[in-house]
């Protein structure tokens, strides 16, 4: 049986044990004292807030059960925010705004004064957290996408910068290449060198605590980070290494099932990304090496109980795969991060809820993980798919609807998708409102600020939870049964589902079935291609960012050779070659290193 | 019964958005139309090339990631270069593609761009009559070209029911001395795809000026459309020197399209060094390959066969050649190698039995079977 399997066995065997201990709570009547005296303290400790209209809430709110069945079945089965098995919440408060004494409540009630103290004292708490809005951005040439950064961090406390990557990057081929002028810059920021990493990130602080980077690349992922090493080492030395926060998503089964970056064969690919992870997680403990991507998977067409299920089966490949590297699941545990999509359809009520709960169980269960490496933490992304080209400003209410789902189901961070998706990277307009919208969400509404669990396990959410619990366990036993996931993989069984699933959406659209609002639902009138600013990368800047690579590529020629060479000889080898990677991004190009390595290697077969 | 539509697909290079085409080739296919896949990430110059070889009606190509106007204008230039005018260019990125962008694309010689919104219905309709009806064309500007159409007389006479005129194909001796013919067979995933790309790898890095022909098949039912997706996973046979055709099955059992001989033939005197031929995967109670015309018969096995007694079965096993177990990282092959040399053993003839993995990068098994494959030494060409 695969680690696959066991997690299954796991899941199953808690959620017998919720039921038997609930039994227990009824008939023994010790342990349901304990139960109800557990509940009581629980109730007692929770504190009690204040929105700004002046009514008093508990922080934290519970389901009104006083019997110690139903206590047991919520503490075990569900857990309190921040407890095993998480369904409620990674950590304890989220996004709660810091607490307001109710002390000063009390005593100043309800006057002008005792308000305008305490926001106050919760702007200066509030300084301490970091917001959970993180724009996917990357256009035109470094220099841009810079200027991009800079304008979306102007009014954030914290600088969590995400990264997308030009077409040619993400294949790992350089600007210069044959055939792919026209590409470079569109759709993401072109990089080929390490001085275009430094031009990305200038002005950046890239050790401090309050930064963050996220590069959304996983083909040639490996050589990317190296040069992102190599970049923060040139600004700021060489102690800058254990302090760089950030995430590289490196996924490379979700590319083989969904994004098709992947560039060399898969165990190859997967022999370089333990190279990493193995280098990270020991020189750089608050990098995330891998994010496990379901995005890309909902974003390809999957139903959302695929996504969910193959996401979750990927990450325990590779939990399975570190844990074969020698590595214990405390150690590798934390460092893994999750990624998911949220569109409209109504598992979304519910998903990455099950989600955490079943990567707990199984981490816990099945990989004998402790509690900070049963955590699901995950960034979502509202479903860019959902958004089309008619009528495109209703995709506005659409990626809010999407952001209220994400928010419920707790997210660690998230990206609201502009309403100009469906055209072109997002231009400002458009994404001044998509962050806006996360902030009048969060900030300005009091949904989320006041009360954790505030739209937590109403009756038609927990049904969601059952129903779709049961649907990734049926999905994980049919991996199971094709023999786990890389299995699966070369079997193109993900593949082929997930393009099943796509055609029949497509087909729902145009039969009906599946209403989408100015396409087949109050079509009249609508105008099919609206006139918007595009953001394109004109031919002068992609000659431009040719020009700079054929320069660097002449000064470090001589380097280059011997770089490459040595990185080729480790790599015939069985060491792990991140040390060797970091040397060449000194001085080679991106598609130098790639090529080579390819040479060594081969290079990906792609699959239909 | 008239010949289905053939049309070539593709996402363009640096491009992996396939989930739109994936939709659209399982609509084309579901009509009637045979889809040859090219997948994503491709050189306008692979495109171009694979469109002139399989003889396609046209192009349809699906780009997201920019560059479309570029893109799609290349691809039409150097079908223009070729002499191919004739194949026509069609596509849609969603709304990445607006109507300015169009406007400029149809003046550079694109037939049409379908934007975001488009019904499935409509696309598929609108190709079925556009490139229904069968245009009268050249026979091609270059000898390959001129090939390519060949083949799809041979094909479409077929389809129509009747046999080809004996004209069309020269003759005179059934192949020429020097080419070299080789079938591949075997059941379902056993990776003979894979293998014969690695093979075609070794081949053109071995014989500097050697051409090689490539005849596959997929199964397809009659009057259906058939999903021809063998390309997109040969990455090392998208070469100048390397001629590949894909063709459907359209109905007819074990392994092979009734076109197959007549385009074998045809292929085996057109001057290639090695013409190679790759059946569907079936089940291998009989020899699919029943003419003169192959030199040398190779079958290629999954470890995972089942029983011993099915071994028995497998009379190809008797017929072949050269017997690959390819896959051979898999728990079974050791004991799949030994129960095959077993059952070789009782054929009486002198066969060779190989073990490889396709899917590693230089694998020793391959190597080797490249090996068995040579021509005559003194007929190699310097
Ligand atoms: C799905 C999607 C993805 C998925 C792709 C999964 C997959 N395997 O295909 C994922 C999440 C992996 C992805 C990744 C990226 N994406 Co994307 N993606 C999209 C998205 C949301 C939908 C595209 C889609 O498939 N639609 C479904 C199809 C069926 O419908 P349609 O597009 O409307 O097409 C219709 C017609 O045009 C027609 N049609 C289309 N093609 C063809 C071809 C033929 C022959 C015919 C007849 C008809 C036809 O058929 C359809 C039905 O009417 C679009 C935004 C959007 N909402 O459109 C962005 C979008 C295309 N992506 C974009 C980008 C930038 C990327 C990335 C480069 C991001 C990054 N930097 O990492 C990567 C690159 C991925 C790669 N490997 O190349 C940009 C492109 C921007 C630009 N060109 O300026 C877009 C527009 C989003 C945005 N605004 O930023 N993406």
């Amino acid at each position: 049986m695969s680690k696959l399997g066991r997690v299954i066995e796991a899941v199953e065997k808690y959620n017998q044990h919720v039921l038997d201990e609930v039994k227990r709570a009824r008939t023994e009547k010790r342990f349901g004292k304990q139960l109800l005296d557990r509940w009581d303290e629980i109730k007692r400790n929770i504190k009690v807030g204040r929105a700004p209209t002046g009514l008093e809430l508990p922080r934290l709110a519970l389901p009104e059960i006083d019997e110690p069945g139903e206590i047991a079945r919520y503490l075990l089965g569900d857990g309190l925010p921040g407890e095993f098995p998480f369904l409620n919440g990674a950590y304890k408060e989220m996004y709660l705004e810091p607490l307001q004494e109710t002390g000063s409540y009390a005593k100043n009630g309800h006057g002008k004064n005792g308000h305008g103290k305490n926001g106050e004292t919760a702007v200066a708490k509030l300084q301490e957290t970091e917001e959970p809005t993180r724009l996917f951005s990357g256009m035109g040439l470094p220099d841009d996408t810079n200027k991009r950064f800079h304008y979306l961090g102007a009014h954030q406390r914290s600088k969590r910068l995400s990264t997308a990557f030009d077409g040619p990057t993400l294949y790992g081929i350089d600007s210069d290449a044959d055939g792919v002028f026209g590409k470079i810059g569109e759709g993401g920021v072109a990089v080929d060198t390490v001085e275009d990493m430094e031009r990305l990130y200038a002005g950046f602080d890239m050790g401090a605590p309050s930064f963050s980077a996220s590069m959304t690349i996983s083909g040639p992922a490996p050589i990317i980070m190296a040069m992102y090493i190599a970049a923060a080492k040139r600004r700021f030395g060489d102690s800058v290494v254990p302090k760089l926060r950030g995430t590289i998503q490196a996924d490379i089964f979700k590319e083989v099932q969904a994004q098709n970056e992947t560039i060399f064969p898969v165990e190859a690919s997967l022999r370089f990304l333990g190279d990493m992870m193995e280098w990270t997680t020991r020189n750089m403990p608050r990098w995330y090496p891998v994010s496990i991507s379901g995005y890309h998977i909902g974003e390809a067409g999957s139903t959302p109980v695929q996504q969910a299920a193959y996401t979750l089966s990927n990450g325990f490949a590779y939990a399975e795969m570190m844990a074969n590297c020698g590595m214990s699941a405390d150690e590798f545990g934390p460092r893994l991060s999750f990624f998911l999509d949220c569109g409209l359809d109504v598992e979304y009520i519910a998903l990455t809820r099950v989600s955490r709960r079943i990567w707990a169980i199984g981490m816990r269960d099945a990989f004998g993980a402790g509690a900070r490496a049963q955590m699901f933490k995950v960034h979502t992304q509202t479903s860019g798919r959902s958004l089309i080209a008619a009528e495109f400003r209703n995709n506005l209410t659409r990626t809010a609807a999407e952001l209220m789902l994400a928010y419920m189901n707790g997210t660690n961070s998230c990206h609201s998708n502009s309403a100009d998706e469906p055209f072109t990277t997002p231009s400002e307009e458009w994404i001044r409102l998509s962050a806006h919208g996360q902030a009048i969400l969060l900030d300005e509404s009091g949904i989320f600020k006041h009360t954790m669990n505030m739209l937590s396990g109403s009756p038609g959410m927990k049904a969601v939870e059952r129903a779709v619990e049961a649907a990734i366990l049926e999905e994980f036993r049919e991996i199971e049964r094709l023999g786990g996931v890389l299995a699966a993989v070369e079997n193109r069984y993900q593949r082929s589902q997930i393009q099943n699933a796509a055609h029949r959406y497509e087909q729902q659209i145009y039969d009906g079935t599946r209403p989408i609002i100015a396409l087949n639902k109050y079509r009249d009138g609508a105008e099919e291609m609206p006139e918007v600013e595009l953001v394109r990368t004109s031919r002068a800047k992609q000659q431009l960012q040719v020009d700079r690579l054929k320069k660097f590529k002449k000064k470090n020629a001589a380097k280059a050779g011997k770089a490459l060479d040595k990185l080729a000889a480790v790599a015939e080898t069985n060491e792990n070659c991140f040390p060797a990677l970091l040397e060449a991004a000194e001085v080679c190009s991106l598609g130098q290193i790639s090529g080579r390595l390819q040479e060594v290697v081969g290079r990906f077969r792609p699959m239909v | 019964m008239a010949a289905p539509i053939r049309i070539l697909t593709a996402v363009p290079i640096c491009d992996g958005h396939d989930s739109a085409i994936n939709t659209i080739n399982l609509e084309f296919i579901r009509h009637g139309i045979e889809v040859v896949y090219l997948g994503y990430h491709r050189y306008a110059e692979d495109i171009v090339r694979a469109a002139i070889q399989e003889d396609v009606r046209a192009i349809g190509i699906s780009s997201y990631n920019g560059g479309h106007v570029e893109f799609f204008a290349e691809v039409v230039r150097q079908l223009k270069k070729r002499g191919a005018n004739d194949i026509k260019v069609f596509g849609g990125g969603g709304g990445t593609i607006t109507h300015d962008d169009q406007r400029v694309m149809q003046k550079r010689g694109v037939d049409k761009i379908f934007f975001a919104g488009t019904s499935l219905t409509d696309m598929t309709q609108w190709v079925r009559d556009r490139y229904g009806k069968v245009p009268k064309r050249s026979g091609g500007k270059t000898p390959e070209m001129r090939l390519a159409r060949k083949l799809t007389e041979i094909e479409d006479s077929y389809a129509n029911g009747k046999r080809p005129k004996k004209k069309k194909i020269e003759n005179r001796k059934s192949k020429i001395e020097n080419t070299k013919v080789i079938g591949f067979t075997g059941p379902g995933g056993a990776g003979k795809t894979t293998l014969i790309d690695e093979l075609i790898l070794r081949l053109l890095h071995r014989e500097p000026k050697a051409r090689i022909a490539i005849l596959s098949h997929d199964p397809s039912v009659v009057g259906e459309g058939a999903l021809l997706g063998d390309r997109a996973t040969m990455i090392n046979s998208q070469d100048d020197r390397v001629f590949m055709r894909s063709m459907a099955t359209r109905g007819q059992a074990g392994g092979l399209s009734p076109a197959t001989e007549d385009c074998l033939r045809l292929l085996a005197q057109s001057g290639f060094d090695y013409v190679i031929i790759e059946t569907v995967g079936t089940g291998q109670e009989a020899m699919p390959f029943q003419n003169k015309l192959v030199d040398q018969t190779v079958l290629v096995m999954n470890p995972d066969y089942g029983a011993r007694l099915q071994l028995q079965k497998i009379v190809m096993l008797d017929l072949a050649d050269i017997v690959v177990v390819n896959k051979s990282d898999l728990d079974r092959a050791k004991t799949a190698m030994s129960e095959i040399e077993r059952r070789l053993e009782g054929s009486g003839r002198e066969q060779k039995l190989i073990s490889t993995v396709a899917k590693r990068h230089r694998d020793r098994g391959v190597d080797e079977l490249c090996d068995l494959l040579g021509r005559e030494p003194e007929k190699k060409k310097k």
